[in-house]
């Protein structure tokens, strides 16, 4: 039987990554100075998509959901805080859906960054299912080039 | 507008029903648990995606199936469309229009409107508050469809938000008081932002219902009796102003903040709201007499069929469940008047005997006997 590859999570964005660090956080061609926040791996895969982007990303892992019994503590938020405090951080993108979760969430984070760094929000009429995922590459292009600053 | 056909499978107690409404009054008629109000509750469904009597979509399903479907024909002045709703016990739910399914179960809302009265609806005087938000609630879903989103999202934001101090409360009975207040401001924002959409909304219906349903009132009881219905928010309406009602919604929260942590409990908000019934000054729901409580539920029904014909600009359907042999002759006579064929009229009934002959010359009669209708 042929061992599985171990997949894990980058260590700086928590993408998944066979690597300790994956190769978005690796390479040299994007921008370092932008940091795109989503809340699940598959949200980075649909970004990347859309050829847009060209910052750096970190991954929640989740949504603040209390019925599910995931609060900041359960996400990757400390050490997003972490990383943009230290670093020298142009722009944030809270990218999340705008589902009540989504929304609390990405007011959640924003407050705790908006000391550090700009901090924007991509721009979502009505959800319709809800996930980044299930946007297309079109609309999701165009929700983030109207990203808004966040309030 | 006028449903000219509907068709139920495995639907309630229905199999296989096509119905063709031939009349702008249908009479159904049948002994008990035959299945008149099941066929009702088809209607309502289509009108408003909800039902007055069942929890979960399970229960509509023909006992024994996993789907259930209810297709209707619609014709409005701006034309016909077929709708379509499909219910499973999993309780996940298909809607369609002209035979597309839609991405947003919004979308469906709105295109039917119709307003029910069964012998239930005095509960709606009598009942507990609940019954009365949940009144106001379907009527508002039919004039603004938006408003089944916004109504929605505070019921998310409020079950999270009692689910984060349910936590609290537990963590806090032990040694150490674990709270995250940052992120239940969040919570609080997010309840503050949408109840206020709820409770504006609410009021705004309100506004426009009230003087409808006073004159109505006044008209049955031969203007002996003053209605007054007033909204009584939970959360003080000072000015139809977001910003404003979303302070006083946070102020409320301030001031209930060591209630609702003790409680566990969201204690502030539109899930809590009240609205009065008032005849001549005093609370109908109290000491209102059986019949003025009668009026009131009638004059409310009729204030409903007026404003959703206001604001839509075609008269909605109305569905009377058992309730007009129940009313005496003169308020029979008040609702007859109104609805003479410009409102299309689904009437259940066990006996024919209650009607006016002339009613039953002009009327499409059906029988239902224990899941089949016969014409
Ligand atoms: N999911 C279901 N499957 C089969 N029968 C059902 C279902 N739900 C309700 N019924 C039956 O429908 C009947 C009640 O129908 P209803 O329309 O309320 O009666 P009525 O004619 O008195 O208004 C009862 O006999 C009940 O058992
Ligand atoms: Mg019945
Ligand atoms: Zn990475």
């Amino acid at each position: 039987m042929e061992a599985k590859q171990q997949v894990g999570l980058c260590s700086v964005c928590f993408h998944l990554s066979a690597d300790p660090v994956c190769e978005i956080c690796r390479s040299p061609s994007r921008d370092p100075d932008t940091v795109c926040v989503v809340a699940d791996s598959r949200d980075v895969i649909a970004l990347e998509k859309t050829r847009e982007y060209k910052g750096k990303y970190h991954v929640l892992g989740g949504l603040i959901s209390p019925m599910d019994g995931i609060g900041p503590d359960q996400l990757h938020i400390s050490p997003l805080v972490r990383r943009i405090s230290q670093q020298k951080i142009q722009e944030v993108i809270l990218a999340i859906s705008p589902s009540v979760e989504g929304d609390t969430t990405t007011l959640y984070v924003g407050q705790l960054l908006k000391p550090f760094t700009k901090v924007t929000r991509i721009a979502f009429g009505l959800p319709m299912g809800g996930d980044l995922e299930y946007a297309d590459e079109v609309t999701l292009a165009r929700a983030l080039e109207g990203r808004r600053e966040l309030e | 507008m006028y449903l000219k056909t509907l068709h139920l499978r495995q639907f309630r107690n229905y199999r296989e029903q096509q119905v063709d409404f031939l009349a702008p009054k249908t009479i159904l008629v049948g002994d008990n648990a035959q299945g008149k109000s099941n066929l009702l509750e088809a209607v309502e469904l289509l009108a408003t995606l909800r039902s007055h009597r069942a929890m979960r979509d399970r229960e509509l399903v023909l006992d024994g199936e996993t789907a259930g479907q209810i297709v209707a024909t619609l014709q409005r002045e701006t034309g016909i469309t077929d709708l379509g709703i499909t219910l499973r016990n999993t309780g996940r739910r298909t809607v369609a229009l002209n035979s597309e399914t839609l991405r947003r179960q919004l979308d469906f809302l709105g295109v039917m409107n119709a307003v029910q009265f069964s012998s239930l609806d005095l509960e709606l005087v009598r009942g507990g508050p609940g019954q009365r938000r949940n009144w106001i609630d379907t009527l508002l879903t039919q004039l603004e469809p938006i408003y089944a989103y916004i109504l929605q999202q505070y019921n998310t934001v409020l079950r999270q938000r009692n689910a984060l101090l349910r936590q609290q409360n537990a963590s806090s009975s032990g040694a150490e008081p674990q709270i995250d207040l940052a992120e239940l401001a969040v919570w609080d924002s997010q309840l503050a932002a949408i109840g206020a959409r709820v409770i504006r909304r609410r009021a705004r219906v309100l506004d426009r219902l009230a003087p409808l349903a006073q004159s109505w009132h006044q008209a049955i009881s031969n203007h002996t009796e003053l209605l007054d219905v007033k909204y009584a928010p939970n959360v003080p309406l000072e000015q139809d102003d977001s910003a404003v009602v979303q302070q006083a919604f946070l102020d409320k929260l301030g001031q209930r903040a060591i209630a609702e942590q003790h409680q566990g409990t969201t204690l502030v908000g539109p899930h809590r709201d009240e609205i009065e019934f008032i005849i001549n000054q005093t609370p109908a729901r109290q000491y209102g007499s059986q019949g003025q409580q009668r009026t009131l539920v009638l004059s409310i029904k009729l204030a409903e069929l007026k404003l959703i014909e206001l604001v839509i600009g075609e008269p909605p359907l109305l569905l009377l469940d058992d309730v007009l042999a129940e009313l005496d002759l003169n308020r029979q006579n008040k609702l007859l008047e109104t609805i003479q064929d410009r409102f299309q009229t689904l009437i259940t009934t066990t006996h024919l005997g209650a009607f006016d002959t002339q009613w039953l010359k002009s009327s499409q009669i059906l029988t239902v006997e224990s899941g089949h209708i016969k014409f």
